[in-house]
């Protein structure tokens, strides 16, 4: 057998499962990548669910917002192998209507997640891996959609970049939340009908979009207001209805317009009021 | 149908003036409504006054509203909840052209076919009420209680799946809310997030 694995081994269509009035060929083409060509037993390896989304098709983002339902993976592993969480990259927002606002993908996304390699692992080969990925893909309609993907990589002693999905984990790193800067603070006040997000980075800010970790915090449609302050910006949205009790801590992603993406945790002050 | 087509949007619009005044707060009154049926009758939530009302966001080609129907999940609901003198509405809010839009007479037949046995069906294509209610989802679900007061607004259950083998592992918030509530206790969970397909809304 070739020792030099192409990665993208297995490539299966997804299979729509929906019954009834949307029949037809699934709207995305999925395949399962590794970022580098070898499993290196007691080291990290990431792999990524690729998806290809029919033009004017998305899926979504861990909190999808007022509809849908973000993608799930089931993996199957060699013994004593573990993944972690997905890593998803920051978000677009989606707006069909007035009366709800989604966060997800268009076009095209990876989603990476990273395995362990059991460090004894020497007695095979190669490491099979397979995931049952669900998703669900809306365009007007929504589809559930599924698919079952493998990949197999030769374990070896070193591992090395794979030259052919490197370019896109490397775009798809640049697109993951980072940790907000140490300098950076930020904290939320709760008013009676909203939150006033500030955040203190050093200079005025005029332009970010807050996309919550947590569902049922914050009224998804309702338009942030984004305003500078001397050292930073102060972000108001608005609350949800659904959202009975005071809550500690506002989680999210802070993007910047064509700028990089940050994890947000702001502890929540009751305002007095 | 021309007229009563009119006359429907020009209902919409005033209910829709009303909407921007109000939240859809628990605790707080729920919206009034005057909105026609699939059988062209008037269903005004103030002629439910004194009865539970639940109202069901409804799109027949969603894949979790077919969860909930092809299992006979909803239907049992409707009739356990029926039976005990409940009001069920079902409300359609999708625009023509979108999915799970109905003629009156279309409704009736799905209504049959599913056997499904909501008090009525609201056919709202101008998505006036839907609006008014801020329903984001199909299914969503809203409580009323006797005196006009919002006790639930949310999901269905606790799995935002479309799978129908999830259903028997799930809690289901519309039953456990109309049982803690029709026995005199406060409803535990009165919000959740709705989940489903997104209201197919003209605007």
């Amino acid at each position: 057998m070739n020792r030099v694995v192409k990665l993208a081994l297995f490539f299966l269509a997804a299979t729509s499962i929906s019954r009834g009035a949307v029949q037809g060929s699934p709207h995305a083409r999925v395949e399962l990548l590794a970022r580098q060509d070898a499993a290196k037993p007691g080291a990290d390896l990431l792999l990524g669910v690729h998806f290809i989304l029919e033009p004017g098709w998305h899926i979504y983002w861990i909190n999808p917002g007022d509809s849908g339902q973000p993608p799930t993976f089931k993996w199957q592993l060699p013994p004593g192998f573990t993944v972690g969480e997905i890593q998803w990259p920051r978000p677009e927002r989606m707006q069909p209507n007035k009366q709800l606002a989604d966060y997800g993908y268009h076009d095209e996304v990876l989603l990476p997640v990273t395995l362990h390699v059991l460090p004894g692992f020497n007695n095979r080969t190669l490491a099979e891996v397979r995931v049952d990925a669900k998703w669900l893909i809306c365009r007007e309609v929504c589809i559930a959609e599924h698919a079952q993907l493998e990949l197999s990589l030769p374990v070896a002693a070193t591992a090395k970049e794979n030259l052919q999905s490197v370019p896109l984990f490397a775009k798809t790193e640049k697109l993951l939340p980072k940790p907000m800067p140490r300098v950076w603070k930020a904290t939320a006040k709760s008013t009676k009908d909203g939150f006033v997000l500030a955040l203190v980075t050093g200079k005025p800010m005029s332009k970010a979009e807050f996309f919550p970790l947590d569902p049922g915090q914050i009224d998804n449609p309702a338009p942030q207001k984004v305003q500078p302050s001397a050292t930073g910006l102060h972000i108001i949205l608005k609350k949800s209805d659904l959202l009975l009790k005071p809550i500690t801590v506002l989680r999210g992603v802070l993007v910047i317009p064509a700028g990089p993406a940050y994890r947000i945790d702001a502890p929540v002050q009751e305002s007095i009021e | 149908m021309k007229k009563l087509r009119q006359s429907l949007l020009r209902a919409g619009l005033v209910v829709a003036l009303i909407a921007s005044a109000f939240a859809v707060k628990i605790g707080d009154p729920a919206p009034g409504f005057t909105a026609v049926d699939s059988n062209g009758r008037q269903q005004r939530l103030s002629d439910y006054k004194g009865k539970y009302v639940v109202l069901e966001w409804h799109n027949q080609g969603c894949p979790y509203t077919k969860k909930h129907y092809e299992s006979g999940n909803m239907q049992r609901l409707q009739k356990e909840w029926t039976a005990k003198g409940v009001a069920w509405l079902t409300v359609i809010s999708s625009a023509p052209g979108m999915q799970g839009f109905v003629t009156p007479s279309q409704e009736n037949e799905y209504l049959k076919t599913m056997n499904a046995a909501p008090t009525a069906a609201i056919i709202d294509p101008g998505g006036s009420l839907g609006h008014l209610y801020a329903a984001k989802t199909t299914p969503h679900m809203f409580i009323i209680d006797p005196s006009g007061t919002l006790i639930y607004n949310g999901a269905i259950d606790d799995h935002s799946t479309s799978d129908q083998s999830d259903i028997k592992n799930s809690k289901n918030y519309v039953s456990t809310a109309l049982q803690e509530a029709t026995s005199g206790k406060p409803v535990t969970e009165a919000a959740t997030r709705p989940y489903g397909c997104s209201v197919k809304y003209k605007d």
